[in-house]
Formats: C-alpha cells, structure tokens, sequence
C-alpha cells in the first residue's frame, strides 16, 4: 500500500500541530431556506423578501448550518482517507465543543473553505479504548474573513 | 403552549420527539457516519444504537430556544457564540429532547445591528429528565419587543 490512510493510524499517531483542509462549499440560497425551515426557522434564514428588512440586511445561513456542513466536509475528507472503517466501529465520536463563535454572516452565494488542526492531545482515555483529539477548526468566506471558528474534542480509538 | 418558568427562574421549552426518519434525514445530509444511517451498525458503534447527530441537537434545541424565549417576551435573532458545548449522552430513535433555559447576564456588546446580547445556560434533557447536551450560549436578542409577543 502507498497511501497513507489518515484511518490507518491511530490516537498515538495523531500529532499535534497536523493540518488539513477538508474543502469549501458554496451555499445556495436554497439550501438556506431548506436548512432553516426543518431545523431553525428564523426569518433571516427563511425568508428572502422579509430578510431584506432585518437585522442582518439579507438572507444570512442559519449558524448551525455552517458548522453542520463542517461536519459534512470532515466526514467526506476522512472518507477518502479511511480504510475498511464504513461499518463504524472505529468511529469516534465528538464529546465537547469551546469557544464556538460565527464572525461574519454567510449568505447566498458565499463559499466557505474549512481548515482543521490539532492543538493538544488531552489526558483522558474513555472506556480503555479512545483517546481524545482536540482541533481547532475555522472557517472562511471567499474575501479571506474567518466566519466561524470552534474547538471540539474528538475521540479517536488507542492502539490496542 | 408556554410552561410557565419555574420557581428558580428556568425556562421551559416543550418537548419534541426525534424518529427515526428525522435522525437519518439529518445525518444523510451533514453526517453520514454509520451510527447516525445504520441500526444495525450502530449498535457495533461507541454509541451501541442509531442515535442523533448532536450537530442536530445543536440546532434543534436552538429552535426550542427561540420558541421558549419568544414565548416569554424576550426576541430571539440569533445565536452569537457558544462558549461551551458538551455532548453527554446520545439521543436514540424515538426519544424526546427538551430545553431548561437560565438567563445570565451579559455585558458584551451584540455585533447584529438593533440587538443586545443575552447568556444562556441550557440543558437539553430527554424524557426521562436526563440531560443529553449542555451549551453556554450567547444570543442576540432585538432591542424592541416583537408586536403582539407576550410580555
């Protein structure tokens, strides 16, 4: 095997300071309504005409739809990367989220570019099988502004 | 239907019920990971059964949020930051989640035009009472009641 599947590793292997951007999405004015209709209906989100007097001037996405979409873009990264793990037995699972904050609206149109990081590999080891990765994760618009930035602590299996 | 905050000031969202077509629905679209799809490879999984993405319990109880403030006078406009979110149990097929609301001062300045901020300390629970999330939150909430809201 040549490739170096991320999935092939395990929490020991994980260093600090790895990064990987998981790719961009261009969100559409329909999957803004859509989202914010089933999950979080705000006029903001919902209404295009009535967007256009509130307080954010337009239709703006729903923040839980920019960090689903975060969730979207790791999984599909990790997915071109893993081996032999889509039964989902060494899938970890996220336990805790800081320091979420969305810095600027995202709005029709706009295309956002996702980045990943480990910043510390916390001392905590869950049922004698999974470690704990904590990343930093950010999130920008085509201009280069960062819309949104969180970390979240992610279980990834030990070596047995 | 609003529940009426509670003797140490909660507030009280009704609950909603997650089956299983609204977990996959979710989870197709934002987190297509075998335990959110797949009952049978959920229960191989950390989690031992199909249960919610808690990125759908994130925006759900936002949404329980926004109802329950509204509800009580307090204009809901968005969510600015979390501070803390913390996933303690996972919600399976079938299983209710609600909120409890505190409100907790807030000094910082709201960046949304025509809005001041708002803390919140939540707890999502399930039917059972047993809290599945708790999120520190900050919202931004408009200066001016909505028209017509309870007061």
């Amino acid at each position: 095997m040549s490739a170096l599947y991320l999935r092939d590793r395990w929490f020991e292997d994980l260093p600090i300071g790895e990064f990987h951007v998981f790719g961009s999405h261009t969100f559409s004015e329909l999957e803004i309504v859509e989202f914010a209709e089933a999950f979080d209906p705000r006029p903001q989100s919902t209404d295009p005409v009535q967007a256009r007097l509130n307080h954010r001037q337009g239709l703006v996405a729903s923040p839980w739809l920019i960090t689903a979409m975060w969730m979207r873009k790791m999984v599909d990264y990790m997915e071109v990367y893993a081996q032999g793990v889509n039964d989902g037995r060494r899938n970890g699972a996220g336990v805790a989220i800081n320091d979420l904050q969305w810095l600027d609206p995202v709005r029709p149109g706009h295309t956002v570019t996702y980045t990943y990081e480990i910043i510390a590999k916390p001392d905590r080891v869950i049922r004698q099988k999974w470690g704990m990765i904590r990343s930093r994760n950010e999130a920008f618009n085509q201009y280069g502004n960062k819309v949104m930035q969180f970390e979240i602590d992610i279980l990834a299996e030990r070596r047995p | 239907m609003t529940t009426a905050p509670t003797a140490n000031g909660h507030l009280s969202s009704e609950p909603l019920t997650l089956d299983k077509s609204a977990i996959v629905d979710f989870a197709a679209r934002f987190d297509p990971q075998p335990y959110h799809l797949d009952a049978d490879a959920a229960e191989e999984s950390i989690f031992g059964g199909l249960c919610a993405s808690g990125w759908h319990i994130a925006a759900l109880a936002t949404r329980l949020i926004s109802e329950t403030l509204l509800q009580h006078g307090h204009p809901f406009v968005e969510m600015i930051s979390v501070s803390q979110l913390n996933w303690s149990r996972p919600t399976f097929v079938d299983e209710q989640i609600s909120v409890r609301i505190a409100l907790v001062a807030s000094l910082s300045e709201s960046p949304i035009p025509d809005t001041h901020t708002q803390n919140l300390q939540v707890d999502v629970c399930n039917g059972d009472g047993a809290v599945v999330a708790t999120m520190s939150a900050t919202a931004a909430i408009a200066a001016e009641p909505t028209p017509g809201a309870p007061q």
